[in-house]
């Protein structure tokens, strides 16, 4: 899962069935899935193969427990930035929402869909799936 | 006194002639180097293929690389036109490597088997459908393709023949020569590797002999889109030749190849034991 590319030619044989995957596998995720998690950022991570956002996320229900640090997996940089995304556009502190596929196997971790920023408007590009 | 006068003109004459020498050794070099002149008019004969391209279905992924709907209408056409029709013999192989790979997602679904090697390298040939951006370099001698994700395709347009069958061995690229019918470069490719890649997608490889021939057809057929016609033969996999046509589109949102291969940077789907392990922090 991690590189950034390849489809050749015949690669894209291999959407028969699955057009919906991207350039590697995504099949950790559960796309059947949507959470939605509210926090601040801990740290933005503008690198190669892929972007995160370490998020820490307090549980609404009780709100003096530590809050749950989630990761979230994006695309590459120039992607990113192609899509309206600048390696300042998140900073620690910031709130930020942000709707993702979790992981499958109940790691605190989800492929993005959507962020919403502190100003409350959308960065970068949602995915058309994201409610 | 008459000796003065011929003195006199040889010294006036010597630095015209150093002049002249100079401007047709430049004009008419020796040992078949072409003139400056003559290589702008070879250069003048060949199509503007400047710029940045991307294959169209990416164009409007999400930032979680999720296609857009017609990103995904186009790939699901590709992958009707690129279906193979493989003889019974890699019909076989290729049921089996399938198998192996369904069974495999079956008994983990959570954490997906690592099916290609190695990640994070170039892709393999042909490249020209990838994620990422490209560049097409035109030169009189050679067109380059140079993709963000590591791939770099030569392709000679000297008029050269491929290397005798003896100084042949597959390669990620293979070996391409070309020539141009107008504004149409078409290309000959042989000695690709074996088997096809075919991605991280589903992981399958599509397998193939060394009987393996790519002619493709590339022609900037407006300012914003390049049109690739792929033939691929194989006379002892493919019953019948795969005919395809792929589409490339200008980048107009971003002006720099950035290299994207650098997966080190930040590894954060490792494999281990075969499968991705993602880590959350």
């Amino acid at each position: 899962m991690r590189s950034p590319f390849r489809i050749s030619l015949v690669v894209v044989l291999a959407l028969m069935g699955n057009p919906a995957v991207a350039h590697h596998s995504r099949s950790m995720f559960d796309q059947t899935k949507q959470i939605t998690l509210v926090g601040t950022v801990k740290e933005f991570q503008w690198t190669n193969p892929h972007c995160w956002i370490q998020v820490l996320v307090p549980d609404p229900g009780n709100p003096g427990a530590e809050p749950v640090e989630w990761g979230i997996e994006m695309g590459a940089p120039v992607e990113l930035m192609r899509k309206g995304w600048k390696p300042g556009s998140l900073n620690p502190s910031d709130k930020v929402t942000i709707v993702v596929n979790p992981l499958r196997d109940g790691q605190h971790g989800g492929l993005v869909l959507s962020v919403t920023g502190p100003d409350g408007k959308i960065i970068g590009r949602p995915a058309e799936t994201a409610r | 006194m008459m000796a003065n006068v011929v003195r006199r003109t040889v010294v006036r004459r010597v630095p015209w002639a150093i002049t002249a020498g100079l401007i047709a050794a430049c004009l008419f070099p020796a040992n078949g180097q072409t003139s400056s002149k003559e290589r702008i008019k070879a250069f003048a004969k060949l199509p503007d293929w400047s710029g940045i391209w991307e294959l169209d279905a990416f164009v409007g992924q999400a930032d979680g690389q999720q296609f857009s709907a017609e990103g995904q209408r186009r790939l699901k056409e590709y992958a009707t036109a690129l279906r193979p029709s493989f003889t019974s013999e890699y019909q076989a192989k290729y049921d089996a490597i399938r198998k192996s790979i369904e069974a495999a997602i079956a008994a983990d679904p959570d954490h997906p088997p690592v099916t290609h090697d190695p990640l994070c390298a170039p892709p393999p040939f042909p490249a020209t459908s990838t994620p990422g951006m490209y560049q097409w370099r035109v030169t009189p001698e050679e067109t380059t393709f140079i993709s963000t994700v590591g791939a770099v395709r030569h392709i000679y347009t000297d008029g050269r023949s491929h290397p005798p069958k003896d100084e042949l061995w597959p390669t990620l690229m293979g070996d391409s020569v070309g020539h141009w019918e107008g504004d149409t470069l078409v290309v000959d490719t042989i000695s690709t590797r074996k088997r096809l890649y075919m991605g991280e997608l589903s992981g399958f490889f599509v397998p193939t002999s060394d009987q393996l021939h790519f002619t493709e057809r590339i022609r900037m057929v407006s300012h914003d889109q390049m049109q690739i016609d792929y033939t691929v033969e194989d006379p002892v996999a493919l019953t019948e030749p795969i005919r395809a046509t792929i589409v490339q589109v200008r980048v107009t949102d971003f002006s720099r190849m950035v290299e994207e291969t650098d997966c080190e940077q930040n590894e954060r789907d490792p494999v281990v034991n075969g499968r991705f392990k993602t880590v959350v922090k």
